[in-house]
């Protein structure tokens, strides 16, 4: 094979968007953190954020899929090996909109994933239709009129549909982005960080502007603990997290709104019927040598025998 | 020696329980069974029945017309009357019931039953049908169920209605009895299925009460046994194979008649395997995940083929087109996927529990755009078997789809099987050019001569995937030339399949060459072929059979030059279209000059089956079935 040479692609999203923030605090999450890249898979869905791991500027493993279905092949990808750390990249329409299904799905799994919300409130590869997050009686200016869909909350809908690691971030704040990615990246389970994206082509409401002055770090709230340390807090966690989610306006909070480490990944659910799952990968097991099947269907045959 | 037997019920009454118990006790003894299961998309109370056929050799169909039918309700009789040719076990409490009584039965049947025993001059109730029967020369056998689970209940101790439950096993303990078999062997085979203290009492005292009553019918050579022999039905084949095949995640949504399978892997989720390193042997996991929709079952194997492990899912028409857009992109992205597609009725919801095979030209077009799959279709429990590995070394192979075509009528049938028949020491496992780059950095979309690039897995360099077209990378690409070529790539490698696979593996024969050839698939096979043993053995017509397994690629050369010289071609299958012949047609230039066909939902017996082909033989050019109840 010829040796190659890695070199990074021409980015193609619009000069001002939101996407190069997220994708500048990924990077950084990933470096600081000392991960193996090889072992790092990042999965996106269709849109501009979809085109999330085609533009790394370090080499990585990138599986731009289909539209809405990034959760469902990024769970495959982590049951059937473990090992790898798995990311996905979807924007608003992608995994609220088309995809709401498996965002929910995933969250009574807990699979130990990061899911990256780019919410920008429009589907933007399509020309600025509103988008799931896009909120009633909005008209942005590709609209032909006002939005008359009410808008889906992600943090509220995430908290309640098992995810056990919720936060916030503002694509201009990539230092702030950066360190929660780090954390989902780093823990088990499965991770939503919702990340306030303006798109400066077709959203002329959530600009920069507007999100510069309104989003505050929930960190600087001088009683804010969204950590579940006891089983019995929970309810009453997620239930302060959800309130919080509530809070838009003139000012947004951003930072993490609920963390439970105590409820097993999907991965540790399984070896609990299956011990061996913890010691032989899936899909590295030698399933043949010199052409002939290694399992042993036996004790199968066995119980099927007349 | 081959009889035809059949046990009817209400769903959830115990029916296929009971008729396992009788196959078992048949089988123990050295008798092959061929056994069809029909129930109605209803939890309980909807009628539903087991069709066996018992043999001295390997029995592979059933027969419409039943030489036993065991039965304890109304309900049995009023839909299996007419098709009884010598005996009908039933129950003495029911024979006043009226036909407008039974509320479960559907108008339709009601109404067709209600006319004939008009025409008869026969009573519209069990008593009528009775007479019917009797004219015809059926032997009937009364049983007082009430009196056996009077009896039972005394015995035992137990209130009636926990006696009740022993209304199966006294109806198969019947059967039995007339057959003239030893008693223990059906002692074992209820030892063997009830676990629970007094159930297995109850069915015992059931056992010995009705063989003080009954005398034998029949009295059959008992074959005896030299073989290992298991029974398998559909669902379970495939299973096993899949296992065997070295699957290592499947994922599905639940859907009849395909769960059974994903049910059963997950059940046998922990399988033992001889470490090749260490000649240890260890457990390893197959990871199966109920996922929350067909979309992401599909998407999920999809993603976990390109981690290297032998990926699969399991479904049915319905969800089978919603796994259409997934498949595109692993078309697209060249993945080794398996997708085992258990055919219904359809379209729609259609008939969600019956048999069917009209979507074969679904799945050979499946997706939009152009992208290779391999389509396979199994014949019996044995191909269901084999197929199941063969799926996953084609899918490696090629580095694409495989599509893996079972019915219902096969899913939800089982045969006795020889172990020996599933050659296990000769199937092979072929992951085709996977490979472990020594580079970091890798073209997962290499060009090369035969389309097939050498596939790396996740974790092990860096690579791109995408559903957009893409240059070798993986990276998007729309530029024309790459388009073109990689477009090209892609294509190519059903070519190279095609000159590959071997046409005489995609082909089955059977028989010699003749001037009339039957074409089938799927699971007709069995029928016609003892349909076609029937009608040689009757009038010596020589007929060759043409089994077609691999529909993509389509085995065109060797077809062609088998059908060149035929004069009548008999195109035997289950939908309205004639889909294999049209295939057929548009791959060799030579169409069928006979169909027989059928499409109500219930799977091809060898008796219509060869009643349809001496019509077709007679000149009527397209033959239509609708046997079955």
């Amino acid at each position: 094979m010829a040796e190659l040479e890695w070199k990074p692609l021409w980015n193609d999203w619009c000069p001002g968007c939101g996407n190069f923030g997220i994708l500048n605090a990924e990077q950084l999450a990933i470096q600081e953190l000392g991960l193996d890249t090889k072992k790092l898979v990042i999965v996106s869905g269709i849109g501009c954020s979809g085109k999330t791991p085609h533009f790394f500027r370090i080499p990585i493993t990138g599986v731009h899929t289909l539209h809405g279905r990034a959760i469902t092949f990024a769970t495959g990808i982590k049951l059937s090996n473990p090992s790898l750390t798995v990311i996905v990249n979807g924007g608003d329409g992608d995994l609220l909109g088309i995809g709401v299904g498996h965002f929910v799905s995933v969250g009574r799994r807990n699979v130990s994933l990061t899911v990256i919300l780019h919410n920008n409130g429009v589907y933007g590869l399509t020309k600025g239709q509103a988008s799931p997050t896009l909120k009633r009686g909005l008209k942005t200016k590709s609209l032909p009129r006002p939005n008359i869909n009410d808008d889906v909350n992600p943090i509220t809908l995430a908290i309640s549909s098992g995810y056990t690691f919720v936060a916030r971030g503002y694509a201009y704040d990539v230092k702030h982005l950066k360190e929660l990615m780090k954390m989902a990246f780093s823990r088990k389970g499965l991770s939503l960080i919702e990340v306030l994206q303006p798109c400066p082509t077709y959203n002329d409401i959530f600009t920069k502007e507007y999100f510069d002055k309104r989003v505050y770090k929930l960190d600087n709230l001088p009683d804010w603990d969204p950590v579940v340390r006891r089983e019995e807090e929970k309810g009453e966690k997620m239930s302060k997290a959800i309130l919080k989610s509530m809070e838009w306006g003139e000012r947004i909070p951003i930072g993490v709104f609920y963390r439970n480490d105590l409820v097993p990944s999907f991965e540790e659910r399984i070896a609990e019927s299956a011990k061996s799952y913890k010691e032989v990968i899936p899909a590295k097991a030698r399933i043949e040598a010199n052409g002939s099947p290694t399992t042993i269907i036996e004790d199968i045959l066995k119980e099927k025998e007349v | 020696m081959r009889i035809s037997w059949m046990i009817g019920g209400a769903q959830g009454s115990g029916i296929d329980t009971s008729a396992n118990v009788f196959g078992n006790a048949l089988a123990s003894l050295g008798f092959y069974i061929y056994g069809n299961r029909e129930y109605y998309s209803n939890i309980k109370g909807r009628h539903s029945y087991f069709n066996l056929t018992i043999s001295d050799v390997r029995a592979r169909s059933i027969s419409n017309k039943v030489d036993i039918l065991a039965s304890f309700d109304a309900e049995t009789v009023f839909h299996h009357f007419t098709d009884v040719t010598r005996i009908a076990i039933y129950n003495t409490d029911v024979v006043n019931t009226s036909l407008y009584n039974v509320q479960s039965i559907e108008p339709e049947v009601a109404e067709r039953v209600g006319k004939l025993l008009e025409e008869k001059g026969l009573e519209k109730s069990v008593s009528g049908a009775l007479k019917y029967m009797e004219s015809n020369g059926v032997k009937l056998i009364p049983v007082n169920y009430d009196e056996v689970t009077k009896e039972v209940a005394a015995k035992l101790k137990v209130p009636l209605s926990v006696a009740e439950r022993a209304k199966n096993t006294t109806a198969i303990a019947v059967s039995y009895a007339l057959l003239g078999l030893p008693k223990e062997n059906l002692t074992r085979a209820i030892e063997r299925t009830f676990k629970q203290e007094t159930f297995l009492k109850l069915n015992e005292i059931a056992v010995e009460t009705v063989f003080s009553l009954v005398r034998p019918e029949f009295s059959l050579p008992i074959p005896g046994k030299a073989k290992r022999r298991i029974q398998v039905d559909g669902n379970t084949a495939v299973a096993m194979g899949k296992i065997y095949g070295g699957l290592e995640f499947q994922s599905y949504y639940p859907i009849t008649p395909a769960s059974d399978e994903s049910t059963y892997i997950e059940a046998h989720q922990e399988v033992w395997y001889e470490d090749p390193k260490t000649g240890d042997k260890r457990k390893r996991t197959i990871v199966v995940v109920q996922a929350e929709d067909e979309l992401a079952a599909i998407n999920m194997a999809t993603a976990a083929a390109l981690t290297g492990a032998r990926s699969a899912t399991a479904t049915s028409g319905p969800g089978f087109s919603l796994m259409a857009e997934g498949l595109g992109w692993a078309g697209m992205n060249e993945v080794p996927v398996v997708v085992t597609f258990y055919m219904r009725g359809g379209p729609s919801t259609g008939l969600p529990t019956r048999t069917s095979q009209a979507d074969l030209k679904f799945a050979l077009n499946v997706g939009h755009g152009e992208f290779p799959k391999i389509v396979i279709a199994s014949g019996d429990h044995v191909e269901a078997f084999q197929d199941a590995v063969l799926a996953f070394n084609l899918a490696e192979k090629y580095q694409t789809p495989v599509i893996h075509l079972v019915e219902k009528a096969l899913a939800n049938a089982y045969s006795i099987i020889d172990v020996e028949e599933l050659g296990l020491e000769k199937i092979k496992i072929d992951r085709g050019k996977l490979i472990t780059p020594s580079d970091h950095f890798y073209q997962r979309f290499a060009f090369t001569e035969d389309g097939i690039s050498p596939r790396a897995v996740l974790g092990d360099a860096f690579m791109y995937y995408t559903g957009d077209e893409h240059n070798v990378l993986g990276h998007i690409s729309e530029e024309p030339v790459n388009r073109t070529k990689m477009y090209q790539k892609r294509m190519k490698k059903l070519e190279t399949a095609d000159r590959e696979i071997p046409e005489e593996e995609r082909i089955k024969l059977f028989g010699e060459d003749s001037r009339v050839a039957v074409i089938t698939w799927g699971s007709p096979k069995g029928a016609v072929l003892d349909a076609i043993d029937e009608l040689e053995r009757r009038g010596g017509l020589k007929v060759q059979v043409i089994q077609l397994r691999i529909f993509s690629p389509f085995p065109s050369r060797l077809l062609k030059k088998l059908l060149e010289d035929k004069e009548v071609i008999i195109d035997v299958e289950g939908n309205y279209e004639g889909q294999a012949g049209e295939i057929v047609k548009e791959k060799t230039g030579i169409e069928p000059t006979h169909y027989v066909l059928k499409w109500n939902g219930r799977p091809m017996a060898r008796d219509e089956v060869e009643e349809g082909l001496l019509k077709a033989l007679n000149g009527e050019r397209r033959v239509v079935l609708n046997g079955g109840a």
